[in-house]
């Protein structure tokens, strides 16, 4: 009866995935194995896309290559654990989101609220992936119509796994600030859900 | 509009601070997930879901990316005089067009030349490589190039054919379209069509320390972009220019009808 939180695909894509491991995988992607580097890769970039289509709708994907490009530079210097890790991945990640927000201060940008339903698969996903896909890309949405330092908390909180004082350094806000927003923001969230049973 | 497996709740839920700490942690609740808590926590679910196919579209770009920085030591020179970020893409993009057009095709470089329509360093080069007629006016001048044309080495080419495919790479992973589009323009013409442009990075040597510049300088050329893929050329041309450019590529003068 009671459902797993992060059920899909059998295999969340968070948390600790590369786990104990994630020590040796960091070392050999220092001494520069492609493997090594690519499963850090495969395990960040979607976690980190998902934030960054929230942050910057319009330049996710060129923030998130921008922000492995940084990555990869001080990769050889970084030390720390897999939760270090994740913070510096997003914080270098926040740090492009946000040049990338001042660049484009003076272009129109979409409303939050019309972001993540954009890019659907079109064809081509198998009916499954497509399925998953599209609550992945609807929960994007919802949370995208919460305030911004809310939707942010949250993300950061949820999809990129980091924990309550990692999040308050990374926002620059204070401890009690974060938590206050990510329960506002979830409440708000669950209101969302519980409207929109009519109307989204 | 799609419809959402979660939307089925029907009054806003009234939702205990450990709860909501436990769902943040993607952790059940300790007294167990309250049905009203469900839509909340598949929405959850489903933000933190495996990976979609085009979420890790850009692996390859990322790879190398990698690929061409890791494990490459850094020479001091560099260290000493390291590039400002906002340079480098600057910087790529001239190596990118050094290399490039010194693998323009030599006919179209030709018909330039003999048509004396290149800038004047490249002119000039024409007419010490292959007796173009001389940059300046169609007089001959007997003069080596100046510094600014003149070849920087054989070495030059390998490592800017490598800073080419790094800038193309760096391109095509998240440059803008206008930035992809040059870069590749650039790469195909020097691999010979875009076809080749795998095969041609892929047998690009990689410039090794022994092979980097060793001084601001050299790494760094101050005048216009040198044109010469070669070394100092090896025949000098005897005879004297022409002195009438014509616009046919035949390096035979004519006379003007």
């Amino acid at each position: 009866m009671v459902k797993l939180l992060r059920p899909v695909a059998g295999l969340p894509i968070l948390g600790p995935v590369i786990g104990d491991g994630f020590e040796a995988v960091l070392a050999a992607a220092q001494e520069g194995s492609q493997v090594a580097f690519s499963q850090l890769w495969r395990d960040g970039n979607p976690a980190l896309l998902r934030y960054l289509r929230v942050m910057v709708p319009e330049a996710a994907e060129d923030v998130a290559a921008d922000t492995w490009m940084h990555v990869v530079r001080g990769l050889a210097a970084f030390r720390g654990d897999e939760q270090a890790w994740r913070g510096w991945l997003f914080t270098t990640a926040r740090r492009r989101a946000l040049d990338e927000r001042r660049r484009r201060m003076r272009r129109p940008v979409a409303p939050l609220a019309e972001v993540a339903l954009d890019r659907l698969p079109v064809s081509g996903d198998a009916a499954d992936a497509a399925i998953e896909h599209l609550a992945t890309r609807s929960a994007m949405a919802l949370v995208a119509r919460l305030p911004p330092l809310q939707a942010e908390v949250i993300l950061l909180r949820v999809v990129a796994g980091l924990d309550n004082d990692t999040v308050a350094r990374l926002t620059g806000r204070s401890s009690g600030a974060v938590r206050v927003a990510a329960h506002r923001g979830l409440r708000r969230l669950a209101e969302i859900l519980a409207e929109t049973g009519v109307t989204l | 509009m799609p419809n959402f497996p979660w939307l089925s709740g029907q009054d806003a839920p009234e939702i205990g601070d450990a709860s909501l700490a436990a769902l943040l942690a993607g952790a059940e609740p300790a007294e167990g997930l309250a049905p009203e808590l469900q839509p909340l926590a598949d929405a959850l679910a489903a933000l933190t879901a495996g990976p979609a196919r085009d979420e890790l579209a850009g692996e390859a770009a990322a790879l190398a990316e990698f690929a061409s920085r890791a494990g490459v030591p850094v020479p001091v020179s560099r260290s000493r005089h390291r590039r400002h970020p906002l340079l480098a893409p600057l910087l790529s993009a001239r190596a990118a067009a050094v290399t490039a057009v010194a693998a323009l095709s030599l006919g179209g470089f030709a018909t330039a030349a003999f048509a004396g329509a290149l800038p004047a360093p490249a002119q000039q080069f024409a007419h010490h490589t292959f007796g173009a007629p001389p940059a300046g006016g169609g007089q001959p001048t007997g003069t080596h190039p100046s510094a600014a044309t003149t070849p920087t080495g054989p070495d030059a080419t390998g490592p800017a054919a490598f800073g080419l495919c790094t800038a193309w790479a760096h391109a095509k992973a998240h440059g803008t379209s206008s930035q992809q589009a040059a870069a590749f323009r650039n790469l195909a013409a020097a691999a010979g069509g875009a076809s080749n442009v795998a095969a041609y990075c892929a047998a690009v040597p990689h410039p090794g320390p022994s092979s980097s510049p060793t001084g601001p300088s050299a790494s760094h050329p101050t005048g216009p972009p040198a044109s010469h893929p070669a070394g100092k050329p090896t025949s000098h041309p005897t005879g004297p220019p022409a002195s009438h450019p014509t616009p046919h590529p035949t390096g035979q003068p004519t006379s003007h009808p």
